[in-house]
């Protein structure tokens, strides 16, 4: 039983929802340089284009342990994450990344260098990269979609949003390379213009089910949307996830095809809103009230 | 095996939270943390208003949220069913306190200890003797003060509070005093039951 009319009420010693503090823009930042570069990797893969593939090794292997270190309490112990993969997605995710970050420049040193010479090898090196990077790019999905405490991550859209930003965000840093430092041909630029438009829709559709979902959820689900949508958090979660993220993007792309400025925009415009939505989702989580006696004593 | 567990008989807590001092004695808490807390829960319109005090601490699940998504192994449960964290082991990276639906864990920094009770730096030989059980950096929670549970005593906030509101004891043992109080109540109530944790801390009003 809990309460329905509880309020936010901090850390007072009243009966409420409580924020969750403990995962904030470090880890927020370090979910998004994992993504995104997993992200960028596979989708420039795709293209055979290394500039982007040595990116988002960069990023993931980089840009997101930095963060994560600068999260963890103790981060001398950190490489004891990776002792529970039978039941946590955070040492699963830990581990996908020590296979992911190396395999991945061997792939690279392939299409750079042809090592393997199409060979079995060198396919078998693609294989695991491409598992390991779809594990990078959903695990932290996964690991708060399994925080049955707070209703706003507590659904299975959570990996399903990371799996679509992963891959919105991959597209849009690969289109941005490639249209400032060449590489692709007019046909793959196209391509990826038709892969960006369709990824912004689908990921649109994620958001807005993920938001359904945990307001028509729980009480907690429907404090959190309530933050995101209406009150404390609604001004940087229309301007930056809707606005920036997705109809600026899709306006830009639309009007402006492939054009560097439309191109720039748009990537941009999706970076600036997978960051806040990671920032935001961490910042609108909150606990349920633990119990509420008001109704069994009588007192409702 | 023991099933350890505890009882909030709401009927006798007044809300004095002894039991939140007695804790934080015992522990040698840092400020801001508790393992403990009191709530009030408020009801009805000026003058006729009605307050509800609602003790609570880590309910030492049995199907435990939190030791599931630790990644290092520090949280684990004991024989006797107390959850407990191994400061050791722990790297602080938080996934037990964002999965613990009771927002029962606290993570103690290096600030918190070197800044002590009163803000100015200046630890106490309180403060000294008992800062030393912490890794900074590491979560902490309730584990029933255990070590008192291993001298076959009552946790501290059992023992401190005046008005007996707190029932501790064996689960699995038909005739402790928690399942008496139980039975003779009509049974407890689990918080958020839907969670499916299997707390074992219950309500009886």
């Amino acid at each position: 039983m809990s309460n329905t009319d509880a309020p936010l009420v901090g850390d007072s010693f009243k009966l409420g929802y409580r924020f969750q503090n403990f995962w904030d823009v470090p880890m927020a930042t370090a979910f998004f340089f994992g993504e995104l570069g997993a992200g960028t990797f596979l989708i420039s893969m795709y293209f055979d284009f290394i500039a982007g593939m040595i990116l988002g090794l960069i990023s993931t292997g980089v840009g997101k342990p930095f963060f994560h270190l600068t999260h963890m309490g103790v981060p001398a112990k950190s490489w004891r994450a990776v002792l529970r993969p039978d039941r946590s997605w955070i040492s699963r995710g830990l581990i996908s990344i020590m296979v992911f970050v190396p395999f991945g420049m061997l792939v690279v040193l392939d299409q750079a260098f042809g090592w393997s010479g199409g060979g079995f090898l060198g396919k078998l090196v693609m294989f695991v990269t491409v598992a390991a990077a779809l594990v990078v790019m959903t695990y932290q999905g996964f690991a708060m979609s399994h925080s049955s405490s707070i209703s706003l991550w507590n659904t299975g859209l959570m990996p399903v949003s990371s799996m679509a930003y992963a891959l919105l965000s991959g597209t849009a840093v690969t289109l941005l390379l490639a249209s400032v430092l060449g590489g692709l041909g007019d046909a793959d630029l196209v391509m990826l213009h038709k892969i960006f438009l369709g990824l912004l829709v689908v990921t649109l559709a994620i958001l807005l089910s993920l938001l359904h979902a945990a307001y028509h959820g729980t009480r907690g689900g429907q404090q959190s949307v309530t933050l995101l949508i209406k009150e404390s958090f609604s001004l940087p979660f229309h301007g930056l996830v809707f606005g920036a993220g997705i109809v600026l993007p899709l306006i830009a792309l639309w009007f402006g095809g492939t054009t560097p400025v439309a191109v720039v925009v748009a990537a941009i415009g999706v970076l600036i809103g997978f960051f806040s939505y990671r920032v935001l989702i961490f910042k609108a989580g909150v606990y349920e009230p633990q119990i509420s006696f008001a109704a069994r004593l009588g007192l409702r | 095996m023991a099933r350890m567990g505890m009882v909030f008989d709401l009927k006798r807590c007044i809300g004095c939270n002894a039991c939140v001092i007695g804790c934080k004695q015992e522990n040698s808490l840092p400020d801001g943390v508790f393992f403990t807390k009191t709530l009030s829960e408020d009801y009805g319109v000026y003058p006729s208003v009605k307050r509800v005090y609602i003790p609570t601490l880590c309910n030492h699940c049995e199907d435990a949220p939190c030791e599931k998504v630790c990644p290092s192994g520090a949280t684990y449960t004991r024989d006797d069913g107390i959850v407990m964290v191994d400061g050791e082991k722990c790297i602080g990276c938080g996934s037990c306190a964002v999965a613990c639906p009771y927002d029962q864990r606290s993570q103690v920094s290096k600030e918190m200890l070197d800044r002590g009770l009163f803000g100015e730096g200046h630890l106490t030989d309180f403060e000294k003797q008992g800062y030393d059980r912490f890794t900074p950096g590491t979560v902490i929670k309730c584990d029933f003060c255990s070590n008192r549970v291993d001298a076959g005593l009552d946790p501290a906030c059992v023992v401190t509070c005046p008005t007996n509101a707190r029932i501790f004891g064996d689960f699995d043992d038909p005739d402790s005093k928690p399942n008496r109080v139980m039975r003779e109540r009509g049974g407890g109530q689990a918080p958020l039951a839907e969670k499916n944790t299997k707390p074992k801390v219950y309500y009886i009003s």
